[in-house]
Parts: C-alpha cells; sequence; structure tokens
C-alpha cells in the first residue's frame, strides 16, 4: 500500500522512477516492493509538472453557498431555541449550507438561495493520475444569506486534509481570497491521496461550520477498476487487495447546538463556550431518520424538479434538505466499507451491536508505518475526534435464516449524542445496517455511494 | 533566561476590544496583523537582551551545573496575561531564576543522560510541587520522591511539594528518554496547573539536538522547530484564586483556549513580543517549502497538552506525521516503524505528540506555471489581510486602493487551529484561542 506522499521524515524516495513508468508499471510497482518502501505517486514541485488537461467550459461539480431550514424531531422541545418560531413547517432549524448546482440554468442557480441542505453534498473524485493528468474543479457561487443579508458573509471551500494545497485554493479567508454574494471562484484539485476527507466553508468558521456548511469528499484510488483480491474497489492503493470492498457508505458526522442556530436566525449571538451537542447527526439526520430513503446523492448527476429544487425522499417531505441516507444494506459475507468524518465539535464513539470493525485507513492515510509496517487494527468502537476521519471495514456476518435482513445498529457510544435529548430510547448518530442473506436478489449492487441497491 | 525580553521596544500594545460582537473578530484580526506586520518588518529593532530567535522554540538551558549535569532554578510567581478578548487574567506561574512572572514556565531543554536538577523555590502562599511525568526515580532531596498525604491519609501532592511562602525544594532525576515532556505542579492541580504551574521539558537524544529521537527517520530542520502547548482558563477560577475565595472545582467551565500562553492574534507574534511581557511563546511556524537539494527534512512541532479534555489540533495543508508519543517514538521491538500520518493531531489530557512535518510546493504554480483558471478580479473578491494578491509563491500583486495586505514578500500563511471549533473563541470574541499560522518563506533568494 502506498501512502502517496512521501513519508515526512523519510527522504525523498525514488521519486523520478516512479514518475518515469507508466500507469500499468507505476500500479505494479505500487502493489510491489516498491510499496513497501514508500515509493511516492506523484512527480511534486521538484520536477516539471505535466499540463493537466484542464477541462473546457463547465466545471465538474458547481456548488453554492446559502442558508435554509432542516428537519430535526420539534420533541422534546428546547424553549426557546427548538423548533424555532421562524422555521416554515414542518421545518424546525436554521442553517447555513452548500447545494448543488451542477448542471443547472442560471435561473435555477439562483432559485436555490435559501434552499441550503444538511450535510453537504457528498462528492469524490479520481485520484490524480500523472498519466492522465486531469485537473479536478469546483466552482463555488455565493447564493447569499435571505434571513440574514444584514451578515453579508463570504463563503469558501476548504477541503479538510489536502496536502500542500496552496492558500489559492485552501479556502481560509485570511490568507488568500474568499466569495462574496453574487461571485464565484473556482478551486482546482489534484488529489494524490486517496482517502476520506471533509469539506466545510472556513469563512467565520465556528460559526459557518457549526451552521451546516460541512460535508464529506473522498479521493478514489488509482487501483481502482482492477482486479485484485477479488476485488475492483478499494479504500487505498494496497496492492493486495486487503482495502477492497463490495459497498461503501459515508458517514458524515456533525452536530447542531439548538441556541446558537436560533441565534443566528434572530440576529442574536451565542455563547460559544456554552457550546453544547443537542442534535448529533449523521448524514444530516436524525436516528431514525436516517434510515429513511436517499434523495439526490450522485453529485455528477443531480436530480431536481424543473426549479432546480430538491425532490425529498419518498414518504419524508419533511426531509427534503437533508437528502443522505445512512442506512447500510449488504449480503452476508460482503465487504462494507464505512467512511467517516466529523465536523461536529465532539468526538464521537461509533460502534456496532457486534460487528467488529478494522481500521484501514485514517486522516487519509493508509495504516502502515514509513517502512511499510501494517499498522491496521480491528475494533469495535471508533473514537473519532472532530476533524478526523476513519476508513473502516467489515465483513457483514453470516444471516440468521429466512428472507427478511437481520437488523444491526451502528450508534454513537457516548449516548448523550445517540437520543436526541429524549427520554425514549435511540436517536441522533445512530443508523441500521441491515444484513440480506448472502443470495438475496432483494439488493442489487450499488449505483453510487450511500446506495441501497434497491 | 533571555525569552522574556522585549523584541520592539517601540511596539504599541495592541488595542483591547472588549465587545462580544462579531466586530470584535475583525478588530483583533487587525490588531494581530498590526503585530505581525511590527514584528516580521522591524527585525533590526531588537532590543539588547532579544531572545536567539524571533520564531520557533526557545529553550532555556541550565543556569548552573555542567554539560551533563544542567541546575534550573524555577520560582513560582504570580503575574497576569493578556487575552484577545480584553480580559487579563490572575496567573501563577515557574519563572525562571529571579526572572518576572511568566506564563507558561520557561521550556527547559536537557540532552539524553544528563542527570538535571530543578531547585524550586515557592513563593506562593501553598505548598508547590513540581511533578515531572514520564522521568524514573526521581529525587526530592536525594531521596525518592513520595506522594505527601495529609492528616486523613488522603493524597494532596504526587510529589514531596515546597512548603509556602518560601519553601525550597530539589527534584533531580537523570532524562533516560529523549522526547517531549510536561513539567506540571502535583499539588492540587485542579487549581494550580490549571492556574498555570507548568511547562515543557525537551529531552534531546545522543542522536544531536537535530533529532526528534534516535532513530534516522526522527531528523528535522535546524531552526525549525515549534511548541504547540495547549491549554485552557476558567476565569472565574482565576478571579476566585487571586481574591482568595473558594472556587468550587465542580463548577469548572474553560472559557477561554491558548496556544503557548497566548490567545489568536497574539499568538504569532514573535518570541518576547514586547507588548506581551508575560506571554514570551510565540506559535508562528516559519518554513521553507520542501526542496530535495536545499532543504530536504521537515520541521519539527512538538504538542502539549495541558487541559482537561482532548483537544483536535488542525494544521492545513500539511499532515504531521506523528513518531512519537509521551516521549516513546513510535516503533515495535523490532525497531519497526509505527508512526502516522495525521491531519486532526488529537492529542489528549497530560500527552505530548512529536509531530514531523513539511510543505511541499506539489504543483509548482507560478506566472510561468499558472493555475488553469481564471483567476478572478480582486474587486470581485473579499482579500484575506496575509494573502499577496497573487496565487505564487513569492509573487505579490497590486491589491485594490484601501485594501491592508500584511503580505510581505508573497509568502505564505496557512492556518492551524482547534478543530472544536467552540475552543477558538474567547468568552465571544470568535476566531482567536488556539490559532497560529505556518508561513512558508519563497524559496532564496528572495526578498522577505
Amino acid at each position: 500500500m502506498t501512502s502517496s506522499t512521501p513519508g515526512a521524515g523519510g527522504g525523498p524516495g525514488p521519486i523520478a522512477a516512479a514518475a518515469a513508468v507508466d500507469r500499468r508499471r507505476f500500479l505494479k510497482l505500487a502493489g510491489g516492493a516498491a510499496m513497501a518502501t514508500g515509493a511516492v505517486a506523484w512527480a511534486g514541485g521538484w520536477l516539471n509538472p505535466e499540463p493537466a488537461r484542464s477541462a473546457p467550459g463547465d466545471p465538474d461539480l458547481y456548488w453554492g453557498g446559502t442558508d435554509g431550514w432542516i428537519y430535526l424531531p420539534p420533541t422534546p422541545a428546547i424553549a426557546p431555541f427548538h423548533p424555532d418560531s421562524l422555521a416554515p413547517a414542518p421545518l424546525t432549524t436554521y442553517i447555513f449550507g452548500f447545494r448543488n448546482l451542477t448542471g443547472m440554468t442560471a435561473q435555477q442557480r439562483n432559485n436555490q438561495k435559501y434552499k441550503a441542505q444538511h450535510s453537504a453534498p457528498l462528492f469524490w473524485v479520481p485520484q490524480f493520475d500523472p498519466d492522465n493528468p486531469r485537473d479536478f474543479t469546483v466552482t463555488l457561487t455565493n447564493l447569499g444569506l435571505q434571513l440574514r443579508p444584514d451578515l453579508f458573509d463570504a463563503h469558501t471551500l476548504h477541503w479538510h486534509g489536502f496536502r500542500n494545497v496552496i492558500p489559492f485554493f485552501d479556502g481560509e479567508p485570511s490568507g488568500s481570497i474568499s466569495v462574496p454574494a453574487g461571485r464565484e471562484f473556482t478551486y482546482v484539485y489534484r488529489p494524490r491521496d486517496p482517502g476520506t476527507y471533509m469539506y466545510h466553508c472556513h469563512v467565520e468558521d465556528v460559526e459557518h461550520v457549526h451552521m451546516g456548511m460541512t460535508g464529506l469528499v473522498f479521493v478514489r484510488p488509482l487501483q481502482d477498476g482492477q482486479n485484485i483480491g477479488g476485488f475492483t474497489r478499494f479504500l487505498y492503493n494496497d496492492g493486495d487487495g486487503s482495502t477492497g470492498f463490495d459497498r461503501e457508505y459515508a458517514m458524515f458526522l456533525s452536530e447542531v447546538w439548538a441556541e446558537a442556530h436560533w441565534a443566528d436566525a434572530h440576529i442574536q449571538l451565542p455563547e460559544w463556550s456554552d457550546y453544547r451537542a443537542d442534535f448529533a447527526l449523521l448524514n444530516g439526520r436524525v436516528y431514525p431518520d436516517t434510515i429513511a430513503p436517499n434523495g439526490s446523492i450522485d453529485p455528477f448527476n443531480p436530480v431536481t424538479d424543473a426549479n432546480g429544487d430538491l425532490i425529498a425522499p419518498d414518504g419524508h417531505p419533511e426531509l427534503k434538505f437533508q437528502p443522505n441516507s445512512s442506512l447500510v444494506t449488504c449480503k452476508a459475507g460482503e465487504r462494507v466499507a464505512l467512511r467517516f468524518s466529523n465536523l461536529g465539535f465532539r468526538e464521537s464513539a461509533m460502534t456496532t451491536t457486534g460487528i467488529p470493525l478494522t481500521v484501514v485507513g485514517r486522516d487519509a492515510t493508509p495504516m502502515r508505518g514509513r517502512d511499510g509496517t501494517d499498522t491496521s487494527y480491528v475494533t469495535e468502537t471508533i473514537n473519532i475526534g472532530p476533524g478526523e476521519s476513519y476508513d473502516v471495514l467489515f465483513t457483514a456476518p453470516d444471516h440468521s435464516g429466512g428472507t427478511g435482513p437481520d437488523t444491526y445498529l451502528l450508534y454513537n457510544r457516548s449516548y448523550a449524542r445517540s437520543t436526541n435529548l429524549a427520554p425514549d430510547g435511540y436517536g441522533g448518530q445512530t443508523t441500521e445496517i441491515h444484513v440480506y442473506p448472502a443470495g438475496s436478489t432483494a439488493i442489487g449492487a450499488q449505483a453510487y455511494p450511500n446506495d441501497w441497491g434497491m | 533566561m533571555s525569552s522574556s525580553a522585549p523584541t520592539h521596544s517601540d511596539a504599541a500594545a495592541p488595542v483591547r476590544t472588549p465587545g462580544r460582537s462579531r466586530p470584535t473578530a475583525l478588530v483583533l484580526l487587525v490588531v494581530a496583523v498590526l503585530a505581525l506586520t511590527t514584528a516580521l518588518t522591524r527585525p533590526g529593532e531588537a532590543a539588547a537582551a532579544a531572545p536567539p530567535n524571533s520564531v520557533g522554540l526557545v529553550c532555556t538551558d541550565g543556569v548552573a551545573g555542567d554539560a551533563t549535569h544542567p541546575i534550573f532554578n524555577l520560582t513560582t510567581k504570580t503575574g497576569y496575561i493578556s487575552l484577545p478578548d480584553g480580559n487579563t487574567a490572575f496567573m501563577w506561574g515557574y519563572s525562571s531564576g529571579s526572572d518576572g512572572f511568566q506564563h507558561p514556565g520557561p521550556v527547559l531543554c536537557v540532552n539524553q543522560g544528563d542527570t538535571v536538577t530543578v531547585i524550586l523555590h515557592n513563593t506562593l502562599p501553598v505548598p508547590a510541587s513540581i511533578d515531572f511525568p514520564g522521568q524514573r526515580d526521581v529525587l526530592a532531596d536525594g531521596l525518592p520522591v513520595r506522594a505527601a498525604r495529609n492528616g486523613g491519609g488522603r493524597i494532596t501532592s504526587l510529589v514531596d511539594p515546597a512548603a509556602a511562602d518560601g519553601g525550597t525544594i530539589t527534584y533531580s532525576f537523570v532524562a533516560e528518554r529523549p522526547g517531549t515532556f510536561l513539567y506540571e505542579s502535583g499539588t492540587d492541580p485542579e487549581t494550580q496547573v490549571r492556574m498555570g504551574l507548568f511547562g515543557a521539558l525537551v529531552v534531546r537524544p545522543a542522536a544531536g539536538a537535530t533529532h526528534a529521537y534516535n532513530r534516522d527517520d526522527s531528523e528535522f530542520t535546524a531552526g525549525e522547530e515549534f511548541m504547540v502547548l495547549l491549554s485552557e482558563i476558567d476565569p472565574y477560577q482565576h478571579r476566585a484564586v487571586e481574591l482568595g475565595k473558594n472556587f468550587n472545582v465542580n463548577n469548572y467551565k474553560a472559557r477561554y483556549w491558548l496556544i503557548n500562553g497566548r490567545g489568536f492574534p497574539d499568538s504569532i507574534a514573535d518570541n518576547g513580543a514586547s507588548w506581551l511581557p508575560t506571554q514570551p511563546y510565540g506559535a508562528l511556524a516559519q518554513i521553507h517549502s520542501y526542496d530535495a537539494g536545499g532543504h530536504p527534512l521537515p520541521g519539527m512541532a512538538r504538542y502539549l497538552n495541558v487541559g482537561s479534555e482532548d483537544y483536535p489540533f488542525h494544521p492545513h495543508g500539511n499532515n504531521g506525521t506523528v513518531i512519537g508519543r509521551d516521549g516513546h517514538p513510535l516503533e515495535n521491538d523490532a525497531g519497526d516503524d509505527l508512526s502516522f500520518e495525521k491531519f486532526a493531531i488529537n492529542i489528549g489530557p497530560g500527552q505530548t505528540w512529536d509531530v514531523l512535518f513539511k510543505w511541499y510546493d506539489a504543483e509548482d504554480y507560478s506566472p510561468d506555471n499558472p493555475v488553469p483558471v481564471e483567476i478572478p478580479s480582486l474587486a470581485n473578491s473579499v482579500i484575506g489581510t496575509f494573502y499577496s494578491g497573487s496565487p505564487y509563491l513569492g509573487t505579490r500583486e497590486t491589491l485594490p486602493p484601501g485594501t491592508a495586505s500584511l503580505n510581505q514578500c508573497g509568502e505564505y500563511y496557512i492556518i492551524s487551529h482547534n478543530h472544536a471549533l467552540y475552543q477558538i473563541t474567547s468568552w465571544g470574541a470568535t476566531m482567536t484561542g488556539p490559532i497560529t499560522y505556518m508561513r512558508i518563506d519563497p524559496p532564496e533568494p528572495n526578498d522577505c
């Protein structure tokens, strides 16, 4: 497995050799001895970078930043903050957020002001291929804050964890530029390190992050598409299939402090050191909403109505602005990848009712020492701090018999954040894992991450 | 010690804005920026007793003894520190010899194998001590340290304390293991450590002062060694101690979080900045980008957490390679490397993490190799105060009229901060607290 950034403590490594070989040769190297010696996947600044083939015209993705409302369980109420008295029914909670505007007309884009979603749209990017260089571009426009025009806040897109980024594309506003209302900016990425990351607006980031401008992004390894160890999709360039999977699920963790969200809607300021997580969210929802169907997930083929608006998941009009489901469906014996990222302000302790979890990556880094030593481990609980990501695999256990799925819970063992503060059972950062019989035809292949296959 | 000496004797004290409104952060940022400019553009005005380095780790060496038997005199003192919202906090602290109060305590630097002696002079009205977590066989006045107990048999101090109001005690130990360590009061720590009785101890390995450990892969660039000491303050506890009143520690609630004893924007001012007379340690990490020929080695960040909970520290744009924790290199018995790369340095209470980092100019963007997108007009952008006007390292562009920029020579500023974001606030002033920047200077020659 190759950590494609040279180890910080080591020398530059056989960079020229790695850069000179073709893709097939590189992958072979990556899967062989070179992997263990810390071979690198990219040429770096000390060689002449190859001119990247910039996509002409439209960006790969087009994001808008704005405000809006989402739904969280209205009971128990947290007076006077929750549910918010200004919220349009059935919604409860004021947010700032991103929307996917890719492919929309200018009119449709403008229609999306005040229609933010949470969590932000999931997206993924193929690892930069030196032999087929292609820039990945995300244009960000600022649609303005409908309820708080007095703030005239700028927005940015900060890809959290992107190595060696220049300030221009980092989205940290002091060291670069940010996007005022009505303007746009295009971020260019050449991601060389596969794994799971997160992204958020970095303007006034105590506020903008907590208000919901947060989501998950991951990078697919170059190794994808080869058949290694019986798999064709992988978390990392492992060379041996050890990070291969049959299905993958993004699990994005965030939190809502009702008072802070209310304060922004009501032109107040919260005292941040009083912070508390009233709601802990998994992909922008709390259990049992977490197991409601997906809305539009695939960022490259967004599904909207004629106005460009989101379409609510079947039977859940209240989840119109929370399209990301967390239900895990799989068949016995399948290997399932869970990609966790946490942009809440508290550590989450994600655990399952009886399925061991293998940590194969953390912070978009395969679990390998600089000399290749395997540091992956098996655990029952993943402690995920703010700003951390974990890449986790499990093998779906045997089915207990019958035709329906076996149900396991995946929940935050910090119970205060798996209850919504309600007295009656699980909520918050909780979802279900549905394991079908190995030969079941109830679920097919995934079309995109978090797809149920139904 | 020299580190608390002022660097810029004429620098104005920052204007303090006590409000809790949104503009406060902006005001503070402007102050920060002014401070940074002052710090970085007037190197010639350093006072006679300037610290050896304006950025980076400032070592206090033994004041007596010999090369392998350093002796430190630490005196407990009281004093005040400045906080980013304009408040001050009453503190206790360790100072070197007869130096004035400082926060945090001096960074004690010794070599592996040294027999280290630390003489504590206690001026506080209560007994106080120094615990050396991670050091073995510590002696107090020549005898193995013992816990102190009250009449009921309960432990009141992890190690023998110096008596109140002028007591003295001498601790000694052999610094067997290289790495980064805390030293802190072992007496009534819920009060004393929080009041500021702590500091960092750096043990240099036998391999030399530019190695973190006795591993070849722990070598770092001389002059690119930084301390990231993270702490927190409940102002009510400090007020109670100042007034000699009781404080119910069950009511403890941190309202400030600090890096090297300062909150942003003070955190990026120079070591020994004159307007921070009791807070000598800056946190700006000034480095050059990776270059296989001229700059092949990483920088080194020594993280320490003296607070009450995990601090998830996030350096943008440069993952840290965690090579050691609590003075233990990450390796197994066979010497295999167990280090790991992280973009979130989640450091627990009392822990130290040794982290190597470097920054590559990965795409080598320049005016001759431009970014593959149209650069929007700056008039259509909100311009950051550290932005040069150009995306390119070492390049500056004219900014729109009226735009203030503190950029000097096209250097890059990339932020590092605590990612439990409510902790980058100061009792109402957001975007303060444990924030610092990595400043990447253009390759030499430059006009910085």
